[in-house]
């Protein structure tokens, strides 16, 4: 029985209302949702649109400024010249000679025409003959017959010559009508080549899309898990000037980069940005790319000097870069501090230690000196290198008597007897002081010329305003005639100084008194415990990281390896007992009146309390051994800086710097001329040189060591003089100092000079250098011409030119000194190669002076002046043996 | 005829510069240093090329107590405007191994002729900073070299093979510029009415700067004064 449907009623109430409200309320979120999306989530497109506005004022201006400079003038005149010019196209003379030159070329088709028949006939007949001779058939008719036509073609031949030549006679009335059309329509062209140039410019920049600007780089860098993973960079989005010179000083995100040259090399259009400034490449918001407004974003953008960081990612074996002078200088205070010493340090590993040995400490210094030392070495001299370790006296009595122990049965003896120093003049002895060298690296009382060029809080070597207080006479006179003697591996040189000149300098040093007076500490030093406790003390401070003590050999590094230190969390650090600053506090450091310090708490503000007080964050319970540096703020931001780039996200060897043999060769010298202070005196690579300034002229200081220098002297040359330096400036007061590098190390340098200068090693037997006989006259000549012994003493000078040898160096040295090739360069232009020399050019637009010979040539005169100069050094060297 | 013309347009426009000329005089009282005698030994011909001893010119007072090789010139109130070199070159020799003039002003662009009246070899080496350097030999009598300069700047040029040669060269980019004569004196022509910085220069005792009004009458004087320390 079917059952009965109930009765459903049929909805009575009218919701159109609500379905007008609703759908009100999604269109309107529709269309909100596509304004958010289209225009507030992308603000980058309002930056777009005002780069491109900028950009086409800037344009518009430059092309108004253009058109504006245009004499209308010319261009009214060029236009009626041309217009002439087109008109006198219809002259008599051009028509007449286009009409004869078009007669002449039906001519010269059929002569052609023709010319090729009488080939073929030739050729024709030429078989005829042959078949003739061959078969039998009459030869001599037939020869006559390819004569005839070989004359056919030689007549044909002589008419095309001459129709040719009348057509060249045509062309040059043709050529002067057209070439004046040509001419001045270039010229006009080349009035408007600016504004035509601008308004191309400014059509494109018009017609540029709004839109992302991303550069991919595929493969770039490893996940921590080792995978590899792409970056994405769409900072040029907004910072769409990076590349427009017009955009120089216009505002962020505008600007162009400061630093085109460098971009040149790692060109953001493949390289992208966030390699070098970090921060958040996909984000499209100034706050998310940034990183300020993601503050779980491990990588924020690198904000001041901090931006050189990155450099380290692919360039951590080099001390040296061109285009990142806080990065050198960054790494110059890592490896003078001798940071190494107590820390693994990326790229530092093989850098050697700064201290001197202290074997023989008892043969030098007095145990009160030590002990004051020890205690607080900045007491002696503010500006050492030693950091103070905040011992207490016993401490320090302990480290001294374990010292003074070390030195005892010290093998190093006095090689003259007691007070040979004696006699010296100390006022001779302070000239010499101030003009051999010795200030190139020791600054003594106000004299600071090195310390204040090298603008760093500490020295390369001991200030000695106080050293006649702290070593003996004995000791500093064996000390200054040999340094290697007392210590084998100094870096102290000797300057060949005489026994006399020696006596003379200690007389002076010992001048130079300690006038403080200090209570006199009994020390206990014979005490075992003591000397045991100094052996503990020297091994938990670690001493050895920077001095070579007997015992200590086998000692590793007393504190942490800094290579991964950049990406420390700021929850792994322990603030100690200090306050909170504010982050955007312009001040790092803050020390409250209660005694308390304030430093950010953050990584970078870790960092910077750290290296300004090293026991900033010890506690009751948390003791620190870092001894305390006395680095300035500029410093700590460096070095602060140079520990942003310890981590081990590196991108992967694709985009490293290739560190081949050559750049390889290039560091190991640059650290060799660091590490034996050679920079203190001569620039190289536009670093160092820091005695220059004593010196009102250039040219009576150490010369500067020019990139071009391996090009510039001969490698056996080098290897000499560096063993045993001679001298090649006679007009300098100070020396060159004989190093006893060994070998390894003269190659070093050799191979660092060969490299700045992209040559190569060669054995080359310079004295086989043949000379052209046909030069050797007129070098002669030309040398006396232009008088070059007025400045160069070339052996067979007469003793009366007495301004020569103050000059320039003696020409004899060139054949066993200098490069053939570089001769040729440097007489070309002096300045190119060594900027401010002394050195005149004496060839002016490829012309000599003197045109008697060889014309003026240039190059000519060049390689006969080399000649000459070349048998100067052979004359020489045939006389002395 | 600049005047007629002048006359003229003052009759629709309320004023006309009228090219005015500043003068003066650059005096000096104290103690001159003793000029320091040239000892031209080093090289025979130089010390031939002259009779009578030759004296420093580092310091030059006048017999009338002016002091000689001041440079003068505007150094601010020009307002940006542009002038072309002019076509005249500045000669500057050396004659018995002295440096003549001593003292030169030229324009940025114009052309500087070196010359060498001496029968020795000369090098002319430029010390400037902001212009590219240039040492350049001249060996023989009556060699002639022409430079450009494209920098303002005021530097030395000196000798490396007769070290006492020394001589100044003011880079400018207007015409207004003159050094003062043996009686101290100096002018600089065709200034149009208005206010300018003058600055004199001198190798030894530095600048001085004064401002000076160049009124509708074309005339106006500054006076410098510089004293021996």
């Amino acid at each position: 029985m079917p059952e009965e449907k109930p009765n459903i009623p049929v909805e009575q109430k009218d919701y159109s209302k609500l379905y007008l409200i609703f759908s009100a309320i999604l269109f309107l979120g529709t269309a909100w949702a596509v304004w958010d999306e289209v225009k507030v989530r992308r603000p980058w497109k309002d930056y777009q649109e005002g780069y491109q506005q900028l950009l086409v004022e800037h344009l518009d201006s430059l092309r108004a400024a253009a058109e504006s400079e245009l004499d209308s003038a010319t261009v009214v005149d060029l236009n009626a010249q041309r217009d002439k010019a087109v008109a006198d196209l219809q002259s008599e003379e051009y028509q007449e000679a286009v009409s004869q030159k078009n007669v002449l070329l039906k001519d010269l088709d059929l002569a052609t025409r023709e010319w090729r028949f009488a080939r073929s006939r030739s050729d024709a007949a030429y078989y005829s003959y042959q078949k003739a001779m061959l078969e039998g058939g009459d030869a001599a008719s037939a020869k006559a017959e390819v004569q005839k036509h070989e004359d056919d073609i030689a007549d044909y031949a002589k008419e095309i010559e001459s129709l040719n030549a009348k057509i060249a006679e045509l062309d040059v009335t043709i050529n002067k009508y057209n070439d004046q059309v040509e001419k001045l329509n270039a010229e006009i062209t080349g009035m408007f080549a600016t504004i035509n140039a601008h308004t191309l410019k400014l059509e494109r920049t018009r017609e540029m899309p709004i839109a992302i600007r991303q550069v991919m780089l595929n493969d770039y860098e490893f996940t921590p898990f080792q995978e590899i993973k792409a970056r994405i960079d769409r900072c040029q989005t907004c910072h769409a000037g990076w590349a427009e010179p017009l955009m120089a000083d216009a505002p962020q995100p505008y600007t162009q980069h400061p630093l085109p040259e460098l971009l040149s090399k790692h060109n953001p259009e493949s390289f992208g940005c966030t390699p070098c400034h970090r921060g958040q490449g996909p984000a499209l918001t100034a706050g998310f790319a940034h990183g300020d407004d993601d503050h779980y974003w491990e990588t924020p953008i690198l904000r001041g000097i901090d931006v050189y960081a990155t450099c380290n990612s692919c360039h951590v074996n080099e001390t040296v870069l061109k285009y990142a002078a806080p990065f050198t200088k960054a790494k110059q205070i890592i490896l003078d501090s001798g940071c190494n010493g107590c820390h693994n340090i990326k790229g530092f590993e093989e850098a050697p230690k700064i201290g001197p040995p202290l074997n023989s400490l008892p043969k030098k210094v007095q145990a009160d000196w030590l002990f004051r030392w020890v205690r607080n070495p900045k007491d002696y001299n503010e500006h050492t290198r030693m950091p103070n370790f905040k011992l207490s006296n016993e401490e320090a009595e302990a480290i001294t008597a374990f010292l003074m122990d070390v030195g005892k049965d010290a093998e190093f003896q006095f090689t003259r007897s007691r007070g040979s120093y004696a006699g010296g003049s100390s006022a001779r002895g302070k000239l010499l002081f101030e003009s051999v060298g010795c200030q190139a690296c020791h600054t003594v009382g106000d004299e600071q010329t090195v310390r204040t060029n090298r603008a760093l809080t500490f020295d390369i070597a001991p200030e000695l305003t106080r050293v006649g207080s702290k070593v003996s006479a004995d000791w500093m006179f064996d000390w200054i005639k040999n340094p290697r003697h007392y210590n084998p591996e100094t870096r102290m040189p000797s300057l060949r100084l005489t026994d006399d000149e020696a006596r003379n300098i200690v007389a002076y040093l010992n001048t130079l008194k300690d006038t403080r007076t200090f209570e006199r500490t009994a020390l206990d030093l014979n005490n075992p415990d003591k000397i045991k406790f100094g052996d503990k003390l020297v091994r938990d401070y670690g001493c050895f990281g920077c001095h070579a003590i007997k015992g200590t050999e086998n000692e590793g590094k007393v504190s942490v390896d800094l290579s991964d230190f950049g990406r420390k969390k700021y929850e792994q650090m322990d603030f100690g007992n200090t306050h909170e600053l504010s982050h955007d506090d312009t001040t790092e450091y803050q020390e409250n009146s209660d005694g308390t310090v304030s430093v950010k708490h953050s990584w970078a503000g870790w960092v910077y309390g750290k290296l300004k007080n090293p026991r900033l964050y010890e506690t009751e319970r948390i003791p620190q051994r870092m001894p305390v540096f006395t680095f300035n703020d500029e410093e700590i931001r460096l070095i602060r800086m140079f520990l942003t780039s310890m981590t081990k996200d590196v991108p992967v060897a694709n985009y490293q710097h290739n560190f081949n043999k050559r750049q390889q060769e290039i560091e190991a010298g640059r650290r060799l001329t660091q590490y034996y202070n050679c920079i203190q005196c001569h620039e190289m690579e536009g670093r160092g040189g820091y005695i220059l300034t004593k010196y009102e002229e250039e040219a009576m200081g150490p010369p500067k060591i020019f990139e071009s220098q391996g090009a510039k002297v001969q490698e056996p040359w080098l290897h000499e003089f560096l063993q045993g330096p001679t001298t090649i400036r006679p007009w300098l007061d100070i020396r060159m100092p004989t190093f006893n590098l060994t070998d390894a190390e003269i190659s070093t340098i050799t191979k660092y000079f060969l490299g700045t200068s992209k040559q190569e090693l060669m054995i080359r037997d310079y004295a086989a250098t043949p000379i052209d006989s046909k030069y050797l006259a007129p070098g002669r000549q030309l040398f006396d011409a232009y008088q070059c012994a007025k400045c160069h003493p070339a052996g067979r000078v007469s003793s009366d030119e007495v301004s020569a040898s103050d000059l320039a160096p003696n020409l004899t040295m060139a054949a066993s000194r200098l490069k053939p090739e570089w001769i040729l360069s440097w007489l070309h232009d002096p300045q190119a190669l060594q900027p401010g020399t002394r050195m005149p050019a004496y060839f002016y637009e490829g012309k000599g002076p003197d045109e008697s010979v060889f014309d003026g040539v240039e190059t000519e005169q060049i390689k006969a002046l080399r000649a000459h100069v070349w048998s100067l050094g052979r004359q020489r060297s045939t006389a002395s043996k | 005829m600049k005047r007629i013309l002048c006359s003229i347009a003052m009759l629709g426009i309320s004023f006309c510069a009228l090219a005015g000329d500043v003068t003066g005089k650059v005096s000096f009282d104290g103690k001159a240093p003793a000029a320091a005698r040239l000892r031209m030994d080093a090289d025979k011909i130089c010390a031939r090329a002259h009779k009578a001893p030759v004296m420093g010119e580092d310091v030059v007072v006048n017999k009338n107590g002016t002091l000689k090789n001041v440079l003068i010139y505007v150094k601010d109130g020009l307002g940006g405007k542009k002038f072309d070199a002019p076509k005249d070159k500045v000669v500057f020799d050396q004659e018995g191994c002295v440096y003549d003039p001593h003292v030169l002003g030229i324009m940025v662009g114009q052309t500087l002729e070196v010359l060498n009246s001496d029968p020795t070899l000369h090098n002319v080496h430029s010390l400037s900073k902001a212009n590219t350097q240039f040492n350049q030999a001249m060996p023989m009598k009556g060699m002639k070299l022409t430079k450009t300069f494209d920098k303002v700047e005021t530097f030395k040029v000196k000798c490396e093979v007769h070290p006492w040669m020394g001589a100044y060269i003011g880079v400018f980019n207007h015409p207004y510029y003159a050094v003062t004569d043996d009686n101290g004196n100096f002018t600089i022509k065709g200034l149009s009415a208005g206010t300018y910085t003058l600055e004199a220069w001198h190798e030894k005792y530095g600048t001085q700067t004064m401002k000076v009004t160049v009124d509708a009458s074309g005339k106006a004087t500054a006076d410098f004064k510089y004293s021996g320390k």
